[in-house]
């Protein structure tokens, strides 16, 4: 899962000026043509290395985003449901296994990648850093955070480089799985009793708040993007994947006799476009810069899980092994 | 560390730990490129890596990776390291006229498995063996058998040894998946359900 355009850093674009402007015309005209860029392809620097943040910020996330849902499989209600979260959580492992070497084929290697996930360096998506207090917040996760993982990743997958569009595909299929069995799991609850209502109804007041921050800042105050967008490497913007997210969402939450916790939530029908409440960006700042409520826990877990795992790699290991980076 | 995950509890995980993790070249093995048959009769297709120590690993790590949620009839591996790659043309060029015929040098001949990348964006599919003294007489043996005039963007070889194919007998482990459907989409139906809901809310 992945909201995309979640990070305020500025990319710097002076450096194009020093690309063979041959070479870019003629990658520049294979994308506008709708082709794929594949890893044998020339491609200016800020293409790979935009494309490198991205696709690992993506793979991060998934394999943080198992945590908080992964919590659940034990006390999961039922055998059913337990197999079914269990299926879904490996699902997202795997996306990770798929979108990392998707980013290999770029040149950086999975031992950098994962090192600058522990230290720090690079970041994951920040609605990971909230905990599940409940089943139902498992539930509210798995129906509308992977929601807008799939508003994401479905644009990402028309994008121009083939490794990671063939990854998207491959994890969009898995997707619609996690989508309607969350959206069964909330139904059970919000149909329920008194108790279970009640119970998912502050589950999704709890993650409205990082639903909302899920596709980042808005358009208006992001960085700008057109090269990226030029490049299909950006495929949407913040705003309107949030759009198509409230389209799509608000009135199957509705129906269901939910409240979504923001009062001037509401479409306006002369512009089509969603009205809400500004979310609280601060937080969204403050939180993934590290402060936010699970930061620091789901990091510890990734390191003791590298730390205690790596006497299996040594023992596995052949040291006149040769890597190569991978092929497409 | 407290976690309202009981198992990190369990684990005692140590969040003290602040110093900055390196990790050793290798730490993540190699790679190796997984292949896959999705129908009997079809070509082999290629579908992505793994990381593992060996073949049988690989073989182990992809049957869960590529073929966990859609079943296939078969499943190849081999080292990232052991497939030649040719370059990759533009366009509607084909590779094979920039590639020479040379006769086997030497060499006692060895099986090359051959595969071909016909469209930007698609996987490289197999298109059959060779018999070669090195890649380089291989990528000319497979112009010479399968270059049939249509462009090829780029050719892989890879010395049919180095490979750990799947076997008859090995199909068995793909015959559970139709079982499993709790993973399919069709077991989730909500409509019946919501429609309940709303006729009850209705009325009550
Ligand atoms: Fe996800
Ligand atoms: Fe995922
Ligand atoms: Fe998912």
């Amino acid at each position: 899962m992945y909201g995309g355009g979640n990070t305020f850093e500025a990319t710097k674009f002076d450096n194009l000026a020093e690309e063979d402007p041959i070479k870019l015309d003629e990658f520049e005209a294979r994308i506008a043509r709708g082709e794929k860029i594949e890893p044998m392809d020339w491609m200016p620097a800020l293409y790979r290395k935009q494309l490198i943040r991205m696709i690992e910020q993506h793979a991060h996330s998934e394999i943080i985003g198992a945590l908080p849902e992964g919590t659940w499989i034990t006390r999961a209600p039922g055998f059913k449901r337990k197999l079914a979260l269990m299926a879904k959580v490996q699902d997202e492992v795997g996306h990770a296994q798929l979108l990392y070497s998707a980013a290999e084929t770029l040149g950086k290697s999975r031992e950098q990648m994962m090192q600058d996930l522990i230290n720090g360096k690079s970041k994951y998506s920040n609605i990971f850093n909230y905990p599940a207090f409940t089943w139902a917040d498992s539930a509210i996760i798995s129906w509308l955070v992977d929601a807008g993982a799939i508003v994401n990743q479905l644009a990402n997958s028309k994008g121009s480089y083939g490794p990671y569009c063939r990854a998207l595909e491959r994890i969009c299929a898995e997707e619609s799985f996690h989508l309607k069995y969350g959206h069964h799991a909330v139904i059970h609850l919000a149909t329920g009793s008194k108790i279970q209502k009640d119970m998912v109804q502050d589950a999704l007041n709890r993650w409205w708040p990082p639903m909302m921050h899920f596709f980042g800042p808005p358009d208006r105050v992001s960085v700008h993007t057109e090269v990226l967008t030029k490049w299909k490497v950006k495929m949407a913007s913040n705003d309107e994947m949030r759009q198509q997210f409230l389209d799509m969402y608000v009135p199957k939450i509705w129906e269901l006799g939910l409240k979504v916790p923001d009062p001037n939530l509401r479409k306006n029908e002369e512009t089509r476009q969603w009205e809400y409440t500004e979310p609280d960006w601060e937080e969204f700042k403050r939180v993934i810069n590290g402060d936010g409520p699970c930061n620091k826990e789901r990091l510890a877990v990734r390191r003791t899980a590298e730390e205690r795992g790596r006497w299996v790699r040594q023992a596995i290991l052949v040291p006149k092994a040769k890597y190569v980076t991978p092929l497409a | 560390m407290k976690s309202l995950d009981p198992r990190i509890t369990r684990w005692q995980v140590d969040e003290s730990n602040r110093e900055s993790l390196e990790k050793e070249h290798l730490d993540q093995l190699v790679t190796y490129e997984v292949f896959l048959q999705m129908k009997e009769g079809k070509a082999y297709e290629h579908v992505g890596i793994v990381h593992a120590s060996d073949l049988d690993m690989a073989f182990l790590f992809a049957k869960e990776q590529y073929s966990r949620r859609y079943t296939c009839t078969g499943m190849w591996v081999v080292a990232t390291e052991m497939v030649t790659v040719t370059e990759f043309t533009d366009l509607e060029e084909n590779v094979y006229d920039s590639i020479s015929t040379m006769a086997a040098e030497g060499n006692e001949l060895q099986s090359y498995e051959v595969f071909h990348l016909t469209k930007r964006g698609k996987q490289h599919k197999h298109v059959g063996q060779v018999k070669a003294a090195s890649p380089e007489h291989a990528q000319s043996e497979a112009k010479k058998h399968f270059d049939d005039g249509r462009p090829v963007l780029n050719v892989w070889v890879a010395p049919s040894n180095e490979f750990l194919f799947s076997k008859e007998e090995d199909k068995v482990i793909w015959s559970t998946l139709h079982e499993k459907t709790h993973r399919d989409v069709i077991s989730y139906k909500a409509a019946d359900k919501i429609k309940a809901f709303k006729e009850r809310s209705q009325h009550g």
